[in-house]
């Protein structure tokens, strides 16, 4: 191929030509058989475990998994299970009242690092690491912060004068309440810094202008910075309610589901399933289950996401 | 937003408070790590906020199976389960940023496997364990249950999205004309991948490894999974020393906690300018 041919081949659509084709199609290649082997082949496998009574300890291999066919007992059952919809409820209670609380507090320290200040880079990263600790370890120290002779009680005591000994993860109600406080402190970060991007992204001549038209800075973060950063909003807490609602690390250090139950969230509960109760094909369909009301959810976001945007593009400047 | 003396006050207050939230916790562990036994816990005392007779007990302990404080040895160290993290973080982050990066330039140049954008992120949508009874059936059959090969596996596949979507915004931000400029002088491009956009991504392509690393580093449900003995990982590792002797283990876990603590932070920091990009899945730049 002369490179005369080349150029016009590349000119007429980027770097489009058939060579080309044929080596994108072998550098996607690799993605495309690891998304075959952990999504494709998994799912079939699983629908199939999941219409039987099969388990680990059977004895034999899950191909034979046919022999204990009970095509809609795992699915009746699950609609049954008190301890899974309590689950559920007590993970979407925990995300419902992390994430808001993340939210606000990054949003506030935004805020407060807009612009520049002496010390800020430092305090940035400072500010940064609990997100960049290993969840498992930030669990172990909330273990020995809330344990009842532990720091936690012992600095509330010594600041309000008060005897404080909550038996913090062993108590019904105060442990989810721990665990929360643990899952705040990793992530509140997270939304500073996604939420510190986009304000420092919102255009300064916009702002500079409502300044010369008389708004106050009040009226400034609420009639221009907030709406500029709409889609980073959306973002940032899609990201945290996402990954809020499958809690695992920091409760499987701390409290471990319990006292009781009280702390088990959905994947603990499954997590107990598979390896206490090794019932692995009512962990399929209940996987399963979960799995198609998450793709709904996400299906219908996508859908309103993209009917919002169509709606802004066929009417320009509001 | 203004010079007035009170908002700075209030500014340096409300940074301080936030400080001293987010330092708390981790210099607790950090402290801990050289009490002690005695300074343990308040069974012996009053509660000691920094180690009145600092030691590297704790370390030796970890590392070593005995010290002077503690009667009981520790059959299973530390080293191993140091060397599991840092093998399969390493593997993990190494298929995770290869197999992304060629296909995140097969979809920005070449337009070619357009599903796959979609298709990575709903890796990250599910619940692991939703859909972890398959994958633990094949890891079983395919013998690759705690070995590091099979580790290495899954982590660079739950870690493609991240790889995928950083470089793909990266690919997207380099100019097709320099590339173009290439072919007319004849490069194949293969070679126009090799040997001019790649080094044109160069720091970017260091900042994914680093940030793929992190969150290899970082897992504990999958290799308390897939894991059982020999290739336990650090988070799995320091989970069992409680149980395994009874009464809490403080002072030796929070040692291995600051060293499992210590990588993420000091990659984290170096990578500051990208993490935007990458927790983002590249929708945001900073």
């Amino acid at each position: 191929m002369s490179a005369q041919t080349a150029f016009g081949a590349a000119r007429r659509g980027g770097l489009f030509a058939d060579e080309a084709k044929r080596l994108g199609f072998l550098m996607s290649l690799p993605a495309q058989l690891l998304l075959l082997f952990i999504v494709v082949f998994p799912l079939l496998m699983q629908i199939y475990v999941s219409l039987t009574y099969w388990g680990p300890l059977d004895g034999e291999s899950w191909i034979y998994a046919y022999k204990s066919l009970n095509p809609l007992d795992n699915y009746g059952e699950l609609f049954i299970d008190g301890r899974f919809w309590a689950s559920i409820a007590r993970t979407l209670f925990i995300v419902v009242v992390s994430v808001p609380i993340e939210f606000l507090l990054g949003l506030g320290l935004a805020t407060l690092f807009v612009d520049q200040f002496p010390g800020r880079r430092i305090f940035y990263s400072i500010l940064l690491m609990p997100m960049m600790i290993v969840p498992a370890v930030a669990g172990y120290m909330f273990f020995m912060l809330f344990q009842s002779n532990g720091p936690i009680n012992d600095l509330v005591s010594r600041l309000t004068g008060l005897d404080m000994d909550f038996v913090w993860l062993s108590d019904p109600n105060l442990a989810i309440v721990a665990v929360m406080i643990a899952d705040i402190w990793q992530w509140t970060p997270l939304m500073f810094l996604i939420l510190l991007a986009g304000m420092m992204g919102v255009p300064e001549d916009q702002l500079r202008a409502a300044t010369l038209l008389g708004a106050n800075s009040w009226q400034r973060f609420w009639r221009i910075v907030l709406p500029k950063m709409k889609m980073v909003i959306i973002i940032a807490v899609v990201i945290r309610v996402v990954e809020c609602f499958k809690i695992f690390d920091l409760l499987a250090v701390m409290t471990k589901g319990g006292p009781g139950v009280e702390t088990e969230t959905l994947s603990y509960y499954i997590y107990k399933l598979t390896f206490a109760d090794l019932e692995w094909a009512y962990v399929a369909a209940l996987g399963l289950f979960v799995l198609i009301a998450l793709s709904l959810i996400a299906w219908a976001a996508l859908w309103r996401l993209q009917k919002a945007q169509a709606r802004a593009e066929t009417q320009p400047g509001r | 937003m203004t010079g007035r003396p009170i908002f700075f006050v209030i500014r340096y207050g409300l940074i301080l408070l936030a400080l001293v939230i987010v330092l708390i916790p981790i210099l607790w562990m950090g402290t801990m790590a050289f009490k002690p036994f005695p300074e343990w816990t308040t069974a012996t005392g009053d509660l000691t906020w920094l180690p009145k007779e600092p030691t590297w007990g704790n370390f030796e302990y970890i590392f070593t199976g005995q010290t002077e404080d503690l009667l009981v040895t520790l059959d299973r160290t530390a080293e191993r389960p140091i060397l599991a993290s840092l093998v399969t973080a390493v593997l993990g982050t190494a298929i995770a940023v290869i197999v992304g990066t060629l296909g995140a330039y097969a979809v920005s140049r070449f337009k070619v496997g357009n599903n796959l954008p979609l298709s990575v992120l709903q890796l990250r949508l599910f619940p692991p364990l939703a859909v972890m009874i398959p994958v633990m059936i094949m890891w079983a059959s395919l013998g690759m249950v705690d070995t590091w090969w099979g580790l290495a596996l899954i982590y660079g596949i739950v870690t493609l999205p991240f790889a995928f979507w950083l470089m793909k915004t990266f690919f997207d931000e380099v100019p097709i004309e320099i590339e173009e400029a290439a072919l007319v002088e004849g490069c194949s491009r293969i070679r126009i991948f090799l040997k001019v956009t790649l080094p044109m991504v160069k720091a970017a392509l260091a900042s994914t490894c680093l940030f793929v690393f992190i969150l290899n580093w970082s897992d504990y449900l999958i290799a308390l999974l897939l894991t059982r003995k020999d290739w336990v990982t650090i988070p799995v590792y320091m989970n069992s020393l409680a149980s395994a002797m009874g009464g809490q283990m403080y002072g030796c876990k929070a040692a291995l906690g600051l060293i499992a603590a210590i990588p993420p932070v000091v990659f984290g920091i170096a990578i500051q300018k990208y993490l935007v990009r990458g927790l983002t899945f590249g929708a945001l730049k900073q």
